[in-house]
């Protein structure tokens, strides 16, 4: 099938009205454009293009939280400060997404509703407890990115309903978070076992909450409680992040593909998982 | 012409440089014509099948299709360069996934497509013939059951699925080998891999009159030529075949393959015709790949390291057809027994038919494959014989006077200078973190001496132009040639324009394979302007009325030796006369090589003017996910004489990283069935930049008989050979364990470590 309407919406209400005709919104172009090219996918017959609509732009840190525009740019999201000191999983994921030119392109809204498994933004805004509104021409949503996908491509989004922006609440003082992927290369990767890892530490030093989730290693990102459970009350050690790591290992249901062997993949995400802790405890403590 | 600078010795900047980083350059992709139309291929359904029927009425009749062509509609002949296997479009067999059954020309890329699908196809499927290793047994289904009806090189010894075979066998190896007192056995295994230019293939054909012009993205123009002429059964006057700037080849752009087809359908479609590949299609082309190889050795040797014997078993995997690769079987013998001092060899190496992708010359065809299964084995005879891996490859290289297993004597030649460098620049030995560990491969590829022919022309304002048949294809060796012919004539790189890659211009000319584009279309050019020189000495010399031995050639101008005032400049005679230098020069004697009792001979048993190689190589193993990185690489090479330093050291790094690719993350997946299962660059890992080591290198200029141009080697393959050996070696030097499947993926290096 080929394009047979292209416009460029000038506001949120121009986009919206191009959905409720069933256009699909392109930004980057990074997962449309290039999954069309490689044969995954046709590109829809109707397309609006929303990366001219200001409302949808902008990255705001506050006292409060963090306020991503849906067109935040990779690159905009991981070269802000802020959002390394403060929410460092997110800069994490957004600093290795692709290549310097999918970082420039790609945006963080279209990264999320694109819904892969593999995504990287995605475990980091589910243990930041992140949320994302959600507006059509009824009227608009706010739900959890844990609550989001649904899998592999696949989110509760309405087919009329264009994501507007990703709200992060500030984590609690003396926490840290780090998201970290199993990589072949050092560029151009997309993750075959990710791990993401919010983590608070009271002033013993003891942990008071984390947050586990892992990437590529089932249907969805999705947060793994078994994990959370063994790190919390402990001192944040070697014993208590291997058998965190484990946990990680026992929740996935990984696939064998052209990517590694399901059971690379779950030695893996112990490995990957207890890295990813690792970093956000040791970033915890500093 | 006022004065000029000397050209520099080393440095220089290639006239297509600017072009391409500005983007500036245009590719065959990049070049429409009037009323030109798009093809699209109908691919086989099936890897293996008999066709029962064909019927393109449906095609034909979809509006915008101006041509489909099936094996009905062209000449009916096969080609092939050692074996004449293929034709065109596939008639009674299709032989793998990407076998041509029919070709569409219209007026959309979407309409082509839809007309391809909607030709139909009735197959018988046959179960397919992956496993080369059992396609040699007696009991196994043949590839082409027609195979001894087909006009092939007789040297191939051709039997069944076995299209090519040859040995190397020297004095009484069993015997060597009970005598020996240390005896080590390896198996490895190579999965197929890709060469990935970055440009994908494209063609356009235009036709006026009898006679076909066609634009092509060929590292081999002449042969492309010689191929549209013979599957159309026309004569090659009447074929013109022009390569516009070619984004990279690697081989798998060399031999004959698409311009046929393209040239068949602007025929019938009477209009021009545009192919532009996929990715997709260019992972799964005949020829874009390296052959999988399974390698088997044996080793007996003295306590002292002294090699006794060597047995080696190697089978290749040729894939569906056999093209210009015939030489393989050969080839990957003589890398079984590497650049060593072997006292008894019997090395048997089989080139057998699957149903797989065929595969093609990707650089340094079969030697990284074995390099990197010999130098495992190399260090693994070390670690028996209690002998330092370095110090064992010091005590059994070859040296000058060696005599090889096929009886070659080897003259000059600076090998074991080569490892010294690599281990002096790596610094070998020195205390390095417990995840880390230097290794060290050596290995080497010959030269390859063929015909070639130039012309260098004056114009009229003393500027000049060179016409060759060299063919670039991004190495540089054809962008150089300015520099070596503006140091014959006393004039600047930059007074000269090239006139290459266009058939109808230059003589014939091998095109760009082998690492041999200086080595013989630079010593056709410089022959060339050699005879333009005599002849700018000849007018020169009447005109200064100084005799000609008193003259030289120097800043633009000829003048009289010791009295620099007295001179006439180019400029001033070339506008007084015609000057067209042409040349050939001479072909270098190969060396003689008796290799008494080998069989399958296609000429490699003797390696013509070899190019030596050390690689020493620092990785980091992450031993929990066996990730490996590359951090440091030192290159040392014989390669004789270095013409052009920047293209030298260029090729160097290219060479390294896309060995370091071959080593650890490159490689094709196949299904059951023989099908690409990453088909694209997202799983077939390429090295990126950001995993590029430091690199550095050394050149051992040695003064090699039978050598090219000014002294000169080929530079392009070696860097590939030992690579892929050299970090095999390092990882298992962290692990304590030998990865025998390349590439050596982490989830591979991960399962040898635990």
């Amino acid at each position: 099938m080929s394009v047979t309407s292209f416009s460029t919406a000038g506001s949120v209400d121009d986009a919206l009205a191009a959905l409720a005709g069933g256009a699909r919104p392109v930004a980057g172009g990074t997962d449309l454009v290039v999954g069309a090219r490689s044969g995954k996918s046709t590109l829809p017959a109707s397309i609006v293009a929303i990366h001219r609509v200001a409302e949808l732009h902008g990255v705001t840190v506050s006292v409060g939280g963090l306020r991503l525009g849906a067109l935040a740019s990779h690159e905009a999201i991981c070269e802000n400060e802020e959002i390394q000191a403060h929410y460092s999983a997110l800069a994490d994921a957004c600093a290795i997404v692709g290549s310097h030119a999918t970082r420039a392109q790609g945006t963080v809204g279209g990264n999320l509703m694109n819904a892969s498994p593999a995504m990287e933004t995605g475990g980091p805004l589910i243990c930041l407890g992140a949320t994302v509104t959600l507006r059509s021409a009824d009227g608009e949503r706010t739900i959890d990115v844990a609550d989001l996908f649904t899998g592999p491509g696949g989110t509760v989004a309405e087919p009329g309903e264009l994501l507007i922006s990703v709200d992060v609440p500030a984590p609690a003082d003396r926490s840290g978070s780090a998201y970290l992927r199993l990589e072949y290369r050092r560029q151009m990767e997309i993750a075959v076992v990710g791990a993401s890892a919010l983590v608070t530490l009271d002033d013993d030093g003891t942990v008071t909450a984390a947050r586990i989730a892992m990437t590529a290693l089932a249907p969805t990102i999705r947060r793994v409680p078994e994990a959370e459970t063994a790190l919390v009350g402990s001192e944040g050690g070697p014993a208590a992040i291997e058998t965190a790591g484990a946990a990680v290992a026992a929740a996935a249901s990984p696939i064998s593909d052209v990517r590694g062997s399901a059971d690379y993949r779950r030695a893996m995400a112990a490995v990957i998982a207890g890295r990813a802790i690792e970093r956000a405890i040791s970033r915890a403590r500093a | 012409m006022t004065a000029v600078e000397e050209p520099r010795a080393t440095q220089f900047v290639r006239p297509d440089g600017k072009e391409k980083v500005t983007g500036a350059g245009r590719y065959t992709a990049d070049l429409n014509l009037t009323g030109q139309l798009v093809a699209k291929f109908r691919y086989a359904d099936h890897t293996h099948a008999r066709i029962l029927r064909i019927d393109t009425t449906k095609a034909r009749a979809l509006p915008g299709v101006l041509a489909v062509l099936t094996h009905e509609d062209v000449p009916d002949v096969r080609y092939g360069g050692m074996v004449k296997d293929r034709r065109l479009f596939a008639k009674e067999m299709v032989r793998f996934e990407g076998d041509i059954v029919a070709g569409v020309a219209a007026t959309t890329g979407e309409i082509a497509e839809q007309a391809a699908a909607l030709i139909e196809v009735d197959y018988e499927p046959l179960p397919a013939i992956t496993d080369y290793e059992a396609a040699e047994g007696d009991d196994s289904a043949l590839v082409h059951p027609d195979w001894e009806s087909y006009e092939a090189d007789d040297a191939l010894l051709r039997q069944g699925n076995r299209l090519g075979y040859s040995t190397i066998v020297k004095g009484d190896v069993d015997a060597a080998m009970a005598a020996a007192d240390v005896v080590v056995k390896s198996r490895f295994v190579t999965d197929p891999v890709q060469g990935v230019p970055i440009e994908p293939r494209a063609v356009i054909a235009q036709w006026q009159g009898d006679k076909v012009t066609v634009w092509t993205s060929t590292q081999v123009p002449y042969a492309a030529r010689g191929g549209i002429a013979h599957t159309l059964q026309i004569p090659e006057s009447q074929v013109r075949v022009v390569v516009p700037l070619l984004g990279g080849g690697f081989g798998a752009k060399c031999d004959f393959h698409f311009e046929g087809h393209v040239a068949a359908l602007a025929k019938a479609a009477g209009r021009p015709v545009k192919l532009v590949f996929s990715r997709r299609e260019e992972f799964f082309a005949v020829g874009h790949r390296r052959e999988g190889i399974v390698i088997e050795l044996e080793t007996g040797a003295r306590a002292d390291g002294t090699l006794l014997a060597r047995r080696g078993r190697l089978v290749l995997d040729k894939g569906a057809y056999c093209g210009e690769g015939g030489f393989f079987a050969q080839m990957a013998a003589m890398h079984a027994l590497g650049p060593y001092k072997i006292e008894t060899a019997n090395i048997e190496s089989s080139l057998n038919y699957s149903t797989n992708q065929p595969s093609s010359s990707i650089r340094a065809p079969t030697a990284p494959q074995v390099c990197w299964a010999l130098e495992q084995h190399m260090d693994e005879l070390a670690e028996a014989l209690g002998i330092d891996p370095v110090d064992l490859r010091r005590r059994t290289l070859v040296e000058e006077g060696s005599v090889t297993a096929t009886g070659q004597v080897l003259e000059r030649i600076a090998m074991k200078e080569t490892l010294e460098k690599a281990v002096a620049l790596i610094d070998y030995g020195r205390e390095l973190p417990e995840d880390e560990a230097i290794g060290v491969a050596c290995g080497w590829w010959p030269c390859f001496t063929a015909n070639s022919g130039a012309y260098v022309k004056l114009n009229g304002d003393g500027s000049g132009t060179i016409i060759t048949g060299a063919q670039e294809n991004g190495t540089g060796a054809v962008m150089a040639m300015p520099k070596y012919v503006a140091e014959e004539l006393g004039m600047r790189p930059e007074d000269f324009s090239l006139l290459y890659q266009d058939t109808d211009a230059a003589p014939s000319d091998m095109g760009s394979c082998g690492s041999q584009t200086t080595f013989n279309s630079g010593r056709a050019v410089i022959a060339a302007a050699v005879d333009l020189r005599d002849q700018l000495l000849d007018v020169a010399s009447d005109k200064l009325e100084v005799a000609r031995e008193d003259l030289e050639l120097v800043g633009g101008s000829v003048r009289v030796k010791g009295s620099p005032e007295k001179l006439v400049t180019i400029a001033d005679l070339a506008g007084s006369g015609t000057f067209h230098g042409k040349g050939a020069g001479e072909i270098p004697d190969s060396p003689e090589a008796p290799a008494e009792g080998c069989v399958g001979r296609v000429g490699l048993e003797s390696f013509h003017a070899p190019q030596l190689i050390a690689h020493a190589v620092r990785v980091r193993v992450d031993r929990a996910t066996g990730v490996v990185r590359v951090l440091q690489v030192a290159a040392a090479h014989d390669c004789g004489r270095i013409l052009n330093r920047i293209g030298a050291d260029g090729q160097v790094y290219g060479g390294v990283v896309m060995g370091i690719g071959q080593a650890l993350s490159e490689g094709t997946q196949l299904d059951e069935e023989g099908r690409h299962r990453n088909a694209h660059l997202t799983d077939y890992k390429l090295v990126t930049a950001s995993d590029a080591p430091q690199i550095d290198v050394a050149w051992i200029e040695t003064d090699t008989p039978n050598a090219g141009p000014k002294g000169s080697k080929g530079v392009g393959e070696p860097p590939c050979v030992p690579t892929a050996g050299a970090i095999a070696n390092a990882v298992a030097k962290v692990i304590g364990a030998r990865v025998r499947a390349l590439p050596m993926t982490p989830e591979r290096v991960w399962d040898a470590a635990s």
